[in-house]
């Protein structure tokens, strides 16, 4: 099909019209542009080109290859302009009219200069460049002799030698790729080339999938504008690379590709990831450069922890004040693994709890001990540390999580210097613990039937609230349970032990074995009010309120004593008391079906005075005549 | 319960309501003779009480009677309340009692 470009469009163009809304094929594109993303098009109308950006309105159409290379095109909106001493086009709107065609005819390069040259000695208007040129991209052999069947009525009729090469600055240009910020990365960059510092560096994984056994490793950089990106290599890459890759030594690194990034594994600020390949290249460049820091860490202040979301991923650091040993952990997949709990604390009055688990409880958790041990108090920094939700708020370490010991940064210091200074004995506040928010002065009063028909404890977070009932009901059997009596940190570990051998008990959490184990109470209670009743867990602290009495003397009254007798009538005894309840209520699945399990957090008895003017409170707010006005 | 006489929860400023009739105050007691004791009523007036109290009497008494004019009752029954007593929930009961709530009362 006989395709008719308009005639002398270029010169046309560039002596300023700008109404022609001329029919020119796109000989070339170039993206150019290192943080923005823009196109150059080499337009030509068939004798001569011209460059032309693409307005960045229309860089989807080259992405999603509407106008590709040989596209003909109609340039519906476009200025002129010159840009060092040469004429830019700038195309605003334009269609294609057929994506895909042969180079028509013969085009050259319009300088300003130059005078129009439409004809036809192609040896002595061929513009050479200096720079080297290998690339035949724009080589129009076939085309050009494939352009000697049609017959565009414009064209002049000369066949250009086969050799023909159409060059200028649109070559492909073999000088060394130039170092970008990582931070400017992205699939879209054409060539680039970082130089970083490995801040870590992953194990050598072997895997098996459908596709069969392969081996991959990953390690992340970090530039001197602060820019982070994980490396990735797979298989034959990997063999290239695992060694050369040292923590802390500075690459050069070019001709990855860039992909996007696993949030799952990756938690660095950027949304690619590169991976490299056969033709990728990592050179080591041996001076040091200062301007690349070793690491970079955002610790966020332990009390900023306290409101952070649950699974997030951040670094902290801290003052270590406590060391726990390493215990064996059977985890959900039968694997057994290590773990240990240590209490951090910083400047901002709080304390976390941060657990340790697998290696990190051999290498780091074990010097901290000795440290700790021969009365140190080290400081912690972490990066990548997961948020854990379960008790309060506490930090757990990850694969991708790095310890830091005594590290040589200004916050480190800081920390250093207020412990020494004072910070070693304000007491902290811990905000692993569970929290019970609102105080006496925030407290809802529900009824027992309230918490029903409100549907308390449905949302993803637990109700807190207050009701004042009376026990009616005190089940005695598995009133109370064997629990471990050793420390962890400055708690007591609590967790059910079971019997070993004949007069001993244990405690998985602690893995040690002891003759003498505590009792806690988990009584269940059936509390009522002037509009129902319900059931209610008590524990220790609450049970004690409402019994009167310790778990250990109850059990030993019941199961040693065998008094069933005076165990009775202590029962009895504390049934039909009013108290002030604080409940937690949420919703738990048991088995396959979900249940609101209301726990007694705390028991107040009820002081008169303060219930009488909290009723007459509310009566004198509700009254009828109030509302009239 | 015996509803025969109801007695009409009374302070120092409502008492004039109810003269010759059946009242109930608390009083913190200020003096104690025989045959009377004088008091500070939960609203700050100063009440007679005509007739024996027990011995020995707490710093806070309930006494149920008649009242006699705007400023004394003749006892008839006398509790003891205790040192400690929140004069001010019964003197908003009170008010309530005489007031928005009077229907709730006997």
């Amino acid at each position: 099909m006989p395709v008719n470009l308009t005639r002398n469009a270029i010169a046309m163009m560039n002596s300023g019209d700008v109404n022609s809304k001329p029919l020119v094929q796109v000989v070339d594109i170039k993206l150019i542009g290192n943080s923005q993303e823009r196109y150059r098009f080499l337009l030509s109308d068939s004798e001569s080109t011209q460059h032309a950006m693409l307005a960045t309105q229309l860089n989807e159409q080259v992405r999603t290859g509407r106008v590709k290379k040989g596209s003909i095109i109609q340039l519906i909106d476009y200025i002129c302009s010159t840009v060092q001493n040469r004429r830019i086009i700038v195309v605003l709107n334009m269609e294609t009219i057929i994506p895909e065609y042969e180079i028509i005819g013969n085009p050259k390069l319009l300088m300003g200069s130059e005078p129009e040259a439409n004809k036809s000695m192609p040896n002595n208007n061929l513009f050479e460049p200096s720079t080297r040129s290998t690339n035949n991209r724009y080589s129009a052999p076939a085309p050009a002799n494939k352009a000697q069947s049609f017959q565009p009525t414009i064209q002049p009729a000369y066949q250009p030698p086969p050799n023909y090469k159409i060059q200028g600055p649109i070559m492909k240009n073999e000088a060394p790729a130039r170092i970008i910020p990582i931070a400017a990365l992205n699939p879209y960059q054409g060539r680039w080339a970082i130089k970083a510092r490995v801040t870590a560096k992953g194990d050598l994984r072997r895997y098996n999938n459908a596709r069969g056994d392969g081996k991959v490793f990953s390690f992340d950089l970090l530039d001197s504008d602060g820019g982070e990106i994980r490396v990735t290599c797979f298989n034959a890459v990997v063999d290239r690379f695992y060694n050369v890759i040292e923590v802390g030594k500075v690459y050069l690194i070019s001709k990855g590709s860039l992909k996007p990034a696993q949030k799952n594994f990756n938690h660095l600020k950027n949304e690619w990831e590169i991976f490299l390949e056969s033709n990728s290249t990592v050179e080591l460049c041996p001076d040091e450069d200062g301007s690349i820091p070793r690491q970079q860490f955002s610790f966020r202040p332990i009390t900023e922890i306290e409101s952070a979301e649950n699974n997030s991923i951040l670094d902290v650091i801290g003052i270590v004040i406590s060391v726990n040993p390493s215990v064996p952990i059977l985890r959900k997949n039968g694997m057994e693994t290590q773990r240990r709990i240590l209490n951090l604390k910083d400047v901002s009055g709080k304390s976390v709890e941060l657990t340790l688990w697998g290696d990190f409880c051999n290498k780091e958790g074990q010097k901290l001990q000795e440290m700790v041990d021969s009365g140190l108090f080290p400081v912690l920094a972490v990066k990548a540390g997961k948020v854990n939700d379960f008790n309060g708020k506490s930090i757990g370490t990850i694969s991708s999580t790095q310890l830091f010991i005594d590290p040589d940064c200004p916050e480190a210091q800081g920390l250093r210097a207020w412990f020494e200074s004072g910070g070693r004995n304000t007491a902290s506040i811990s905000i692993s613990k569970e929290i019970m928010p609102g105080g006496s002065k925030n407290e809802i009063r529900k009824t027992l039937t309230q918490i029903k028909d409100e549907g308390l404890g449905r949302s993803d977070k637990p109700d807190w609230v207050t009701a004042k009932a009376t026990v009616v009901f005190i089940k005695t059997d598995n009133f109370c349970y064997t629990a471990c009596p050793l420390m962890i940190g400055d708690r007591q570990c609590n967790k059910k032990v079971t019997q070993s051998g004949n007069k001993r008990w244990l405690c998985d959490r602690c893995n040690q074995e002891f003759e003498e184990c505590d009792y806690r109470y988990l009584l269940q209670v059936q509390i009522q009010d002037h509009t129902g009743l319900t059931w209610v867990t008590a524990f220790q602290e609450a049970g004690e309120e409402i019994l009167g009495c310790s778990a250990k003397e109850m059990y030993l009254l019941k199961y040693e004593l065998q008094d069933d007798t005076r165990f009775g009538e202590i029962i009895r005894s504390r049934l039909f008391h009013q108290y002030l309840f604080r409940l937690k209520i949420k919703e738990e699945l048991y088995g396959d079906e979900q249940r609101v399990k209301i726990t007694v957090v705390k028991v107040d008895k009820v002081n008169y005075s303060a219930e009488s003017r909290y009723l007459l409170d509310m009566v004198t707010k509700n009254l009828p005549n109030r509302k009239q006005f | 319960m015996d509803t025969s006489s109801p007695a009409a929860f009374v302070n120092g400023g409502l008492l004039r309501m109810h003269v010759g009739r059946k009242v109930r105050t608390v009083i913190q007691v200020t003096r104690s003779d025989a045959g009377s004791v004088m008091g500070k009523s939960t609203d700050g007036c100063q009440l007679v009480v005509r007739g024996s109290p027990p011995a020995p009497l707490t710093s806070y008494v309930e006494v149920i009677g008649v009242a006699e004019n705007e400023n004394s009752i003749r006892a008839e029954l006398w509790t003891n309340f205790g040192d400690s007593f929140d004069a001010s929930n019964y003197d908003q009961l009170c008010q309530l009692a005489n007031g928005e709530l009077k229907h709730l009362f006997l």
